[in-house]
C-alpha cells in the first residue's frame, strides 16, 4: 500500500492531500498549527488575515478539484466580483469604466476559504496537526519519509512513498534535500519591498450589499515609492482594507497612520470609505512580498519528493496569484497522478509539471516587479506614445480591457480583434472619469454617498 | 493580387523609416529605408505587380540582372509581412 505524506497544511497542501487519496493507499498530512474551529484566520498562516482574492483561473481550478466549492462559498457569503465590471479601479492613466470581461475575482476570508475547501478534501486523509516537519528521510536517491516533531515535543519518523512539500513562501525543503545528499535548488528572489498594512471593518449601514471591489493603484512617479490601497467586501458585510507602500513609503501599522496614509493617496475614496465604517480590530502588517521561485524541477531530486504550491513559487501578494497558482498546480498533480499512478520514480517528472503552471504567473509578477534593466534599448517616440495611447485606452476599451483582465484572471485570452484594439488606439479616447463619474456607475454606493451626504454627515466626496 | 495593411496595424512614418504596431501580437517593428518604400508602396497602390514593377524601374538602372534581384527581394520581404500578418494579401476585385 502506497502511503503519501504531505508536508503543511495550507491550501496547496489540502489540495495536493485530497487529489493524493484518489490514488495513495494512505494519506498523512503534517501541519505544525491547528486549525481554528470555524472560519477564522490562524496564527500559522499570518496572511491569513490580509485580504485574499481568488481569481476566476483559480477558482475554476478549485471547483475542478473539489466541484461545488465555490458556489459554497458564495452561499457563505463570499463576494464575487467582475473585473472591471463591479469594480472601481483607478489605474494609472484614470478610473476604468465598467466593463463586462468575464474576468471575476471571489473575495472572502482566508479562513472562510480554508474551511471550506478542509471539509471537502480531508475526508480520507489523516490529519496531524500541530506536528512540524523538521526534515527529510531517504537519501539522494529516494525520499522515504520525513522527520516530524509531534505535538507532545518528541520526534518520530514517518515513512512513507511520496512526500510533498507544501510549507509554503518560507520551505525548508532545499536544506533538507541537502541533508540527505540531494543536489543544491536553484533560488530567485525578486522583491519589490511593497508592505502590506490591513485592518477588517463592518460595512456602513446601506453597503454590506452591492459594494464594488475598490483598488486605488499607485500614482506614476518614476523613481518614487508606489503607495495605494484596496478594498475587498467580503462575507458577513465586512470590508478588507489593505493599504500598500513599496521601499521607502511603507503603510504604518498604527491606527493614526494608517488613516492619515489612506487620507494622502491620490484618491481619497477608500479614506472617506474607512471613516464611513466600523473598524474591526487593529491594524496588520505583512511585509515579506517578495516573488520567489525555488527551482526544484531544474535538480536531479530522489524519487519521491516533490514541492508545490507557495513553496515552487511565492508570489507578490499584490498580484493575487497565489492561491491560483496552488490549486493550478493540484489540479496538474492530479493530471499528471492520473497518467502516471502514484509512482515515486515519476515524481520527478511531474515536479516540472507542477512547476510549469506558476509559469504564466512568475512571469507577470517579474514583469512588474524586476528592477527596470538600465542597459535595455530605450522605448522610441513612437513605442511611448502607442503605450500611453494603450493605458488611456485600457480604461475604456472592451477589447483592451478584456486582453488585461483575463490575463490577471488566469483565463484564456479574448478572441483577437486587432481592428478594433487598432481604433481604440487610434481614435480620439473616452474622456477621464472624475472620482464622481466612476462611483456614479455603481449604483449602490452612488446611492450611499448621496443619502450620507443628504443626511448631514461629512460628504463623501468634495 | 491585391495588398493591404492589416486593420490591426498601427504605423507612422517617422525620420528613420516606418514604425509599425502590431496590435495583436503586441510587437513593435521598425523598417528600414527599402522597406519603408515598400510599406509606402503597398500603402499607396496595394497591386502587387504594380509595386513589384515601380521599384524595379526605379532601382535597376535597366540592368535585367539587378530587376531580377529587386523583384525576389521585395517578394521575399512581402512574404515575412504576410506572415507576421502585417500585411494581407487578397484576389484583386475584377
Ligand atoms: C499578505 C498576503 C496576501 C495574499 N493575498 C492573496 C490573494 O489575494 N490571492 C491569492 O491568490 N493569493 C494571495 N496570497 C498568497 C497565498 O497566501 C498563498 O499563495 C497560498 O496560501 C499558498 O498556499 P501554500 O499552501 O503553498 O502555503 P501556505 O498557505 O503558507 O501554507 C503553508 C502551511 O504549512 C504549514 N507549515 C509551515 N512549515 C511547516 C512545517 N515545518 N511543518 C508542518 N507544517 C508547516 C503552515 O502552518 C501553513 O499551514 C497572499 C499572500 C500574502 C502573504
Amino acid at each position: 500500500m502506497t502511503r503519501a505524506l504531505v508536508l503543511g497544511g495550507g491550501l496547496a497542501g489540502v489540495l495536493a492531500a485530497a487529489v493524493l487519496a484518489r490514488h495513495a493507499g494512505e494519506v498523512l498530512l503534517v501541519e505544525g498549527d491547528h486549525y481554528p474551529p470555524g472560519p477564522l484566520p490562524r496564527r500559522g498562516l499570518p496572511q491569513s488575515r490580509h485580504s485574499h482574492v481568488l481569481v476566476s483561473g483559480g477558482a475554476r481550478a478549485l471547483d475542478e478539484l473539489l466541484p461545488g466549492t465555490v458556489a459554497e462559498l458564495l452561499a457563505r457569503g463570499a463576494q464575487r466580483r467582475g473585473l472591471p465590471g463591479d469594480a472601481l479601479v483607478l489605474a494609472a492613466q484614470g478610473w476604468f469604466r465598467r466593463l463586462d470581461t468575464g474576468a471575476c475575482l471571489l473575495s472572502c476570508g482566508r479562513g472562510l476559504l480554508d474551511q471550506v475547501v478542509r471539509q471537502r478534501a480531508l475526508p480520507g486523509v489523516t490529519v496531524l496537526t500541530g506536528t512540524r516537519a523538521l526534515g527529510l528521510a531517504g537519501d539522494r536517491r529516494r525520499v522515504t519519509g520525513a522527520v516530524v516533531e509531534t505535538a507532545g515535543g518528541g520526534t518520530r519518523t514517518i515513512t512513507a512513498a511520496l512526500v510533498v512539500d507544501a510549507t509554503g513562501r518560507r520551505s525548508k525543503a532545499p536544506g533538507w534535500l541537502r541533508a540527505i545528499g540531494a543536489p543544491a535548488v536553484e533560488e530567485v528572489t525578486v522583491s519589490s519591498g511593497l508592505a502590506y498594512s490591513t485592518r477588517h471593518y463592518r460595512a456602513p449601514d446601506g453597503l454590506a450589499e452591492g459594494m464594488p471591489a475598490v483598488m486605488l493603484h499607485p500614482r506614476p512617479a518614476p523613481g518614487r515609492p508606489g503607495q495605494g490601497a484596496t478594498l475587498f467586501p467580503v462575507e458577513d458585510g465586512r470590508w478588507i482594507v489593505t493599504l500598500t507602500g513599496t521601499r521607502g513609503g511603507e503603510p504604518p501599522v498604527d491606527e493614526g497612520g494608517f488613516t492619515a496614509f489612506a487620507r494622502a493617496l491620490r484618491d481619497p475614496l477608500v479614506a472617506d470609505l474607512m471613516a464611513a465604517a466600523t473598524p474591526l480590530g487593529g491594524v496588520r502588517p505583512y511585509r515579506d512580498t517578495a516573488n520567489r521561485r525555488r527551482f526544484f524541477e531544474r535538480a536531479a531530486l530522489p524519487g519521491g519528493f516533490l514541492a508545490i504550491g507557495d513553496a515552487v513559487c511565492a508570489l507578490n501578494p499584490v498580484h493575487s496569484h497565489g492561491m491560483s497558482v496552488a490549486a493550478l498546480g493540484a489540479l496538474r498533480l492530479a493530471a499528471e497522478l492520473a497518467r502516471h499512478g502514484a509512482d515515486p520514480d515519476a515524481f520527478p517528472a511531474v515536479q516540472s509539471a507542477v512547476a510549469a503552471q506558476a509559469e504564466t504567473s512568475w512571469r507577470l509578477a517579474l514583469a512588474q516587479d524586476r528592477p527596470r534593466d538600465d542597459g535595455a534599448r530605450e522605448a522610441s517616440a513612437f513605442q511611448r506614445e502607442i503605450l500611453a495611447r494603450r493605458s488611456r485606452a485600457l480604461l475604456s476599451s472592451p477589447e483592451l480591457a478584456a486582453g488585461f483582465f483575463r490575463a490577471q484572471a488566469l483565463l484564456p485570452p479574448p478572441a483577437q480583434d486587432g481592428a478594433a484594439v487598432a481604433r481604440a488606439l487610434t481614435g480620439e479616447p473616452e474622456p477621464l472619469l472624475t472620482t464622481e463619474e466612476a462611483v456614479a456607475q455603481h449604483p449602490a454606493l452612488h446611492a450611499w454617498c448621496a443619502t450620507h451626504a443628504r443626511a448631514g454627515g461629512e460628504p463623501i466626496r468634495r | 493580387m491585391s495588398l493591404q495593411i492589416s486593420d490591426a496595424v498601427i504605423w507612422q512614418e517617422t525620420a528613420g523609416g516606418i514604425s509599425l504596431y502590431h496590435t495583436e501580437s503586441g510587437d513593435f517593428h521598425s523598417l528600414n529605408e527599402t522597406a519603408s518604400r515598400i510599406w509606402t508602396l503597398v500603402a499607396d497602390k496595394g497591386e502587387r505587380e504594380a509595386i513589384v514593377s515601380e521599384l524595379s524601374q526605379q532601382f535597376s538602372g535597366g540592368s535585367v540582372a539587378v530587376s531580377v534581384r529587386i523583384v525576389k527581394d521585395v517578394q521575399a520581404f512581402l512574404g515575412t509581412m504576410i506572415e507576421q500578418g502585417l500585411i494581407e494579401e487578397r484576389p484583386a476585385l475584377s
